[in-house]
């Protein structure tokens, strides 16, 4: 998929100036609340004209200000998946899932509501009204209602921050799939990283309605390491765990790392933030940290007023930071070798 | 037999009048309730206001001025000529135009609150969906809006049943055309018939208490956004 945007959007004392050229099908646009993702979401829908400029869609005009082009949104096939689900609630599950399909071409329909009810698993809530289903049930369905409208695009604007934390992580693995299996291109709204990182292979990134700059979401997150009360974050994809003296041991990258109980006895992705790594130059005799890992030193990269390290664990990669005087005082330089130490209460299963 | 048959021909005028402009309203109102409920323009507040004129002037004053525009010199009296209808006043149908007028804000108002409650948000899903503005209208805002439909065709119905001085001054008080309840009530009162009166009036009393005794019991199932 092709995107060009070049739009401007006055409202109010907000403007919104973009310049915007991304290819792939997985696009991200990161930015914090104010920065006018959401602005950009209507122009892009068709809920909202920009005052000048033009919206390509794989070279097609969907917008033109100079050609006064201005496709209507029900003509322009980009379907929205919002923060807040959407469903119509005079309509079960099943005819709010067929809204769109009925309305989409016949010569344009690529997918089946069976396929998709499977893939989402909601075919047992086909006969329901929406009020009956949790927030993460009606989310999957608002999903698979876009998926069947066959859309050129699928705009998902914040779709994961009406959801609980635990919650929010069960969702993305069925919009990768989706997108994946059905072949649908789409454009990721949101102002979490980790979610950036799970989502998108190229990220737009807005500040004050302006294009910050197009990067991929590894290299967003190690440019806000510094200035991010969360740090780095790793995500770490573990392996089923035994339990070993009160704890659990999860295999990753060829050896063991101790959680604390509590974080479930499945395989998974777990979060853990550069700040709660300590490096150390030698092996510490005895230390309360219940995860010693040699690593060898990787890279070094500045972010604010820290510096990362990327490790090299066994062959998979860890970012630590420390603060310059540490780095310089442990004689870090690329190739040199390293402790990381790490508690077993610093994991956090998405 | 309770009513006389003059009694009855006038209930029955009236129920056909009440429905009739129930009906109209119904086409004409929910253009202009949806129009009011979406838009930004500057001639939302003076037409909104024009709308809800006949719940403060008083019926005389509408009536007066309904007259003056359906008799032979007004403009709407002018056209009726023209079109070999004649002059509307004292007819029935002179009748349900001027309960048009006099009825509007009972439902406008109710559809209008019904379709702002609503919202933008489920049109623009349609939207994106694929459902053109007119489509989006019949599969998601009218059902949604269905309760307020209810309550302003009741509301409508009612309040024309109960109407009187527009009557007066548009119909006046032909047996069988514009003779409607609460204008045979007056007469029965001026002729000094109060038994009869009493009948009538008991009538109009239980029918206005149990549409809003219906209208206050029946609670729509709510349904969440």
């Amino acid at each position: 998929m092709e995107l060009h945007l070049q739009l401007r959007k006055q409202q109010g004392e907000f403007t919104l100036e973009l310049d915007l050229q991304a290819s792939g099908e997985r696009i991200g646009i990161f930015g914090p609340s104010g920065s006018g993702k959401s602005t950009l979401v209507s122009c892009l829908a068709g809920l909202i004209t920009p005052d000048s400029g033009q919206i390509l869609l794989d070279g097609q005009p969907i917008f033109d200000s100079s050609r006064r082009i201005n496709l209507p949104s029900h003509q322009r096939r980009i379907a929205l998946v919002f923060q807040q689900h959407g469903l119509f609630p005079h309509l079960t599950v099943r005819k709010n899932l067929l809204y769109g399909y009925q309305r989409c071409p016949v010569t344009e329909r690529r997918i089946e509501l069976a396929e998709v009810a499977e893939v989402l698993e909601i075919t047992d809530l086909l006969g329901q009204m929406p009020e009956t289903l949790s927030g993460g049930q009606s989310q999957r369905v608002a999903l698979g209602r876009a998926i069947l409208a066959s859309p050129r695009l699928l705009l998902m604007d914040e779709p994961l921050s009406a959801l609980d934390d635990d919650l929010r992580y069960r969702i993305i693995p069925y919009l990768n799939l989706v997108s994946e299996r059905f072949r649908i291109p789409f454009v990721f709204i949101s102002h979490s990283l980790v979610e950036m990182r799970l989502m998108a292979d190229q990220v737009a990134v807005l500040e004050k309605g302006q294009l910050a700059g197009v990067v991929v979401p590894e290299e967003l997150a190690r440019q806000r390491m510094g200035q991010s009360s969360t740090g780095y974050i790793n995500l770490l994809e573990l392996g089923i765990p035994q339990e070993q003296q009160g704890l659990l041991a999860f295999p990753w990258a060829g050896r063991e790392l101790l959680l604390s109980g509590g974080a479930g006895t499945e395989s998974g992705t777990f979060e853990l933030s550069s700040k709660d790594i300590i490096l150390c130059k030698r092996h510490p005799d005895a230390i309360s940290a219940r995860n010693l890992l040699p690593c060898m030193v990787r890279s070094l990269f500045e972010s604010g007023k820290k510096t990362g390290i990327e490790l090299d664990c066994n062959g998979s990669t860890l970012v630590a930071e420390v603060v310059p005087a540490a780095a310089q005082e442990l004689q870090i330089t690329p190739g040199s070798t390293v402790w990381a130490a790490i508690k077993a209460s610093a994991f956090r299963r998405l | 037999m309770l009513l006389d048959p003059a009694d009855l021909q006038a209930i029955w005028l009236t129920v056909r009048l009440a429905a009739i402009v129930t009906v109209i309203l119904l086409l004409v109102g929910t253009p202009v309730a949806w129009w009011l409920a979406r838009t930004h323009s500057w001639a939302k507040g003076p037409l909104g206001a024009m709308v809800a004129l006949p719940l403060v002037l008083p019926p005389s004053v509408l009536g007066f001025y309904l007259l003056l525009a359906m008799g032979p010199n007004g403009p709407l009296g002018w056209l009726t000529t023209k079109l070999g209808v004649g002059p509307l006043p004292f007819t029935f149908w002179g009748l349900v135009l001027a309960s048009v007028f006099y009825s509007l804000p009972f439902m406008v108002q109710p559809l209008q609150n019904s379709f702002e409650a609503i919202g933008e948000r489920p049109l623009q899903v349609a939207a994106t969906l694929g459902a053109s503005p007119l489509n989006a209208f019949f599969t998601v805002a009218l059902p949604l809006a269905k309760p307020g439909f209810l309550t302003a065709s009741i509301m409508t119905f009612a309040h024309t049943v109960g109407e009187f001085g527009v009557v007066l001054m548009i119909g006046g008080n032909i047996p069988g055309v514009t003779r409607v309840a609460s204008v045979q009530i007056y007469d029965h009162v001026e002729a000094l018939e109060y038994g009869q009166a009493h009948r009538l009036a008991a009538v109009m009393l239980i029918f206005s208490f149990l549409v809003l005794l219906g209208m206050y019991a029946w609670k729509p199932r709510p349904q969440k956004g």
